[in-house]
């Protein structure tokens, strides 16, 4: 209410917010530690759950949406389609490099295309079942993506929008209008007309937007308060920002389902809750809080106290987000129109001190490339070859080749949470010359604030995440400069417009051999970082402190390190009850 | 008394019209776009331009507000075709963060809200009108000295350092009591309480100080009254002399505080919500301000305007019943 409070609490909901509207952002996730040794990376912690108790999740916010057609934020999406709601296809429930494979959930396939790639079938398994007991049907699945573009439920994946034919101008479901490009020759058979090639599509469905919604059920904007489940779980109870209560779905029928174990009896969702508090009391885990697990990632403070104590590390989970934190330069005014000024900023940048800033290298690492490991096989490779801390006498080289010998003034804006970040990064360049102000913008505001392309500082400190483990959902959004927009501008901060690489995203997208287009995704990848729009400073994992009656429990690679729910569970289940 | 009511309850009326122009107008001029923030990543212009239409977000200033304004006093019904809603009377619209009716959300969360204001308020008119008629009564002694000196400590504190030492010292390292869960009076009192307390004790800590202060001299200044000494004068108990006589009379400043200080916490403790976890309206309130929610916004605004107003009007209409010398 004040300006005291509005200090005192920006930190805590720094999280909440950056995940909030714009689904893909960089978590505001900062972290601390010393040893990267320390962190647990793709194993299983607390061995497989047995059945029952109470799986308690202690949150500091709401989330964004739970209606499938407008869910569209990493954790979130995890939470909906791990416990609420099937799609036609998912990720493996599975640690590390497994967990970014498709497999089949309410579809028997991975989807049948047409020879070339525009149409695409898919057959639905029988025995899957809505909390009532009804069947699911294909004309559920086609009846949400239909509601995916309706005005009145904003927010959700835009692949429906973008790829299926005819779909321009579609307003969604509500005034009777129905889309003619996504066919159900019968009830457990769904075909989708694209508008041009798209090998992917499979990935596409793994979005909640291709979750079954059936008509009668639909409430428009209320659904996001009563999602109808056709998952392991159902809803009892939804107070918005308050409490979510959780339990099973008796409809539900595993013989169906490969990925979900449905360990728990209930999960009860806490919502509202402090984010230091959470972190204290999962570290102590006592009663009931040893049943319990975080939404939100680990703060910084509370890394100091959870890294030193060799039990609690046994409980750290650190998946990486698989998101990209980057300083993107204005490339269409001076001075930053000058690829040597570019290059200077990538060789003046310390990003061990960033690193340093940032929590350690326990939850974060270094970035040399644009796109996340996940995209190159599980590491980025090192193309420019720039130390990690920087190499001050080459960027004032590259300065005095630019003409700017003694350096320049500049500003860059940066998110509340970043704040530390971004002065490492002011120190770094200020070795070099180049003399950054720091503009400082509250989570809520970051986003308009950057997406004036006219109004906006030359340097923006932001980020970007795949929506699944593809160059197409990371390149083209952030440095295909079709996608400019005068305001509201996301993704590509750089301003970046350049026709050759333009021309190569379509070709590659136009590939129908998956395995070439990864590659010519990574060579990509390497090619813009040479013509130094941005510079890639760390990727930062998803730190989690898990309560000691946990089991089966990792952060899944492809939703962002979230906790993967469909294997969470408890060793006691009896402890539960607290 | 009945044309004084009128005109009080009229000048209310103006005052919340006045908060609601004001809140809308800084919405309307600050550079957020609410259709934007719901529209997601990737957006394009068309899409948006659908969303901020079905938000009413096309229309101008004074359309918006007086669609607002409309809807709290008769209902409105907004969106259209299978997905048009009846947002009954009191309307004040819904969130757009959560699409849930933001009368409701006000309506859920104001017990949480009213538990911590009631309860605290207890503990700090019992502990601050304690210590400051004790104090008054033994003006200079020693007493006096150790209270104030007290209050003026206890008032210094800002209230998320209280809080953060009595969970520092009460949960975490003394384990006495449990981390603080909201639990509904009605459902389990024993453990309504027990959650509360610390809270509580967090604000009352705050208020009873500058309770105390302000009712020792308060008290000082009565029993210095003429009328106090008459009454002694005429050989009644001190008790009476006290209680009666300059208890009553000199309360009036302090009841003016209260009905201030009540009216601002029921519509919400932001820094104390929030430290402890409890979801009331406060925390719904900056909740709604971090993500730029406006129809919430503006509902917290009006109803903390509401109840500050409203409070006023009932101090007022108690100093007649607390003082036999107001007339009105």
């Amino acid at each position: 209410m004040n300006k005291r409070t509005g200090t005192a609490l920006t930190a805590v909901t720094a999280a909440a917010i950056a995940l909030g509207p714009t689904g893909c952002s960089v978590p505001q996730q900062p972290a601390h530690g010393e040893d990267r040794a320390a962190v647990r990376e793709g194993t299983v912690i607390g061995g497989t759950p047995r059945k029952g108790g109470t799986l308690t999740v202690l949150s500091d916010q709401d989330f964004t949406h739970l209606d499938p057609a407008r869910n569209w934020v990493m954790n979130a999406m995890d939470f909906g389609t791990r416990l609420l709601y099937r799609t036609l296809v998912t990720y493996k429930a599975a640690p590390g490099k497994q967990g970014s494979e498709l497999t089949p959930d309410l579809a028997t396939g991975l989807g049948t295309p047409s020879a070339d790639a525009r149409t695409w079938t898919f057959h639905l398994r029988q025995g899957v079942k809505y909390e009532d007991g009804s069947p699911v049907t294909a004309q559920d699945v086609k009846y949400n993506v239909e509601r995916s573009f309706s005005p009145d439920l904003p927010g959700g994946a835009d692949y429906a929008a973008r790829y299926l034919a005819g779909a321009e101008g579609y307003r969604g479901p509500a005034e009777g209008k129905h889309l003619d490009s996504v066919r159900t020759p019968d009830d457990r058979t769904i075909v989708f007309e694209l508008r041009k090639p798209f090998a992917e599509f499979p990935y596409a469905t793994v979005m909640p937007t291709f979750a079954p919604v059936p008509q009668a059920r639909d409430k428009g904007p209320q659904y996001d308060n009563r999602p109808f489940s056709s998952g392991p779980y159902k809803i009892e109870s939804y107070a918005r920002g308050k409490k979510l209560v959780l339990v099973r779905n008796d409809h539900w029928d595993p013989a169906t389902d490969d990925v979900r174990k449905a360990y728990p009896d209930r999960i009860v969702v806490v919502m509202g809750l402090k984010g230091g508090q959470i972190d204290d009391r999962l570290t102590e885990s006592r009663g009931a809080d040893a049943s319990a697990v975080s939404w939100s990632a680990l703060r910084p403070e509370s890394g100091a106290k959870v890294l030193p104590d060799a039990e609690v590390r046994q409980r750290l989970i650190a998946e990486s987000t698989n998101c990209t934190d980057m300083v993107q330069m204005h490339t269409g005014r001076a001075p930053f129109d000058d690829v040597r000024v570019r290059r200077a900023v990538q060789y003046a940048l310390d990003r061990d001190a960033v690193l340093t800033a940032s929590g350690g290298p326990a939850f974060n690492e270094p970035s040399t490339a644009y796109m996340p490991a996940s995209l190159f096989g599980g590491k980025q490779p090192d193309t420019l070859g720039i130390p990690v801390a920087g190499d001050t006498e080459k960027a004032r080289r590259l300065l005095k080749e630019a003409g700017k010998p003694g350096g320049f003034a500049t500003s860059m804006t940066v998110s509340t949470g970043d704040k530390g970040r971004a002065e490492a990064i002011q120190q770094s360049l200020a070795k070099a010359g180049i003399k950054v102000t720091i503009e400082t913008v509250d989570p809520s505001a970051f986003y308009a604030t950057i997406g004036d392309t006219a109004n906006r500082t030359d340097l923006v400190y932001t980020g970007w995440c795949p929506d699944y483990p593809s160059g197409s959902t990371f390149l083209p959004f952030v440095f295909d400069g079709r996608f400019i927009k005068e305001r509201g501008n996301s993704g590509n901060h750089s301003l970046f417009r350049d026709d050759a690489t333009m021309r190569r995203m379509d070709e590659i997208a136009a590939m129908t051999d998956t395995g070439e287009a990864v590659r010519a995704w990574r060579q990509l990848d390497g090619e813009i970082l040479a013509a130094a729009p941005a510079v890639p400073v760390l990727v930062r994992r998803w730190p989690l402190v898990l309560g000691s009656n946990i089991a089966g429990a990792y952060g899944h690679p492809s939703f962002g390190g979230q906790l993967d729910y469909a294997t969470a569970g408890l060793k006691d289940p009896a402890k539960s009850r607290g | 008394m009945i044309l004084y009511l009128a005109r009080r309850l009229l000048a209310v009326t103006g005052v919340l019209v006045a908060v609601a122009a004001v809140t809308f107008t800084i919405f309307y001029v600050l550079p957020s776009d609410p259709a934007a923030a719901a529209c997601g990543k990737a957006c394009s212009v068309e899409r948006l331009a659908a969303i901020r239409a079905h938000m009413g977000l096309d229309q101008p200033l004074w359309r918006q507000f007086a669609d607002f304004v409309t809807g709290i006093f008769t209902g409105r019904t907004m969106g259209s075709g299978r997905y048009a809603l009846h947002c009954a009377f009191p309307c004040l619209g819904y969130s757009y963060e959560n699409s849930e009716a933001v009368w409701d959300l006000l309506m859920d969360r104001l017990p949480v809200s009213a538990s911590l204001a009631l309860g605290a308020s207890v503990l700090w008119l019992a502990l601050g009108l304690g210590a400051g008629v004790t104090a008054a009564l033994r003006k200079d002694t020693l007493t006096d000295r150790a209270l104030m000196t007290g209050a003026v400590a206890a008032a210094s504190l800002p209230v998320y350092f209280t809080s953060m030492m009595l969970i520092y010292g009460l949960i975490r390292t003394a384990g006495l009591l449990p981390y603080p869960q909201y639990v509904p009076l009605t459902g389990d009192p024993v453990h309504w309480a027990s959650n509360l307390l610390l809270p509580w004790l967090a604000l009352a800590v705050l208020y009873a100080a500058m309770y105390a202060r302000q009712s020792r001299s308060s008290m000082i200044e009565t029993m210095a009254e003429p009328y106090i000494r008459t009454a002694r004068a005429k050989g009644l108990p001190r008790r009476t002399v006290v209680v009666k006589h300059g208890l009553r009379a000199g309360m009036t400043p302090v009841l003016t505080l209260f009905g201030m200080d009540l009216g601002g916490l029921l519509a919400g403790a932001v820094i104390t919500e929030s430290i402890f976890g409890l979801p009331g309206i406060g925390r719904l309130f900056y909740g709604a301000l971090s993500t730029g929610d406006q129809p919430v916004i503006l509902g917290v605004t009006l109803l903390a305007a509401a109840f500050i107003v409203v409070a006023n009007l009932a101090v007022d209409l108690l100093y007649a019943v607390v003082d036999p010398r107001v007339r009105y």
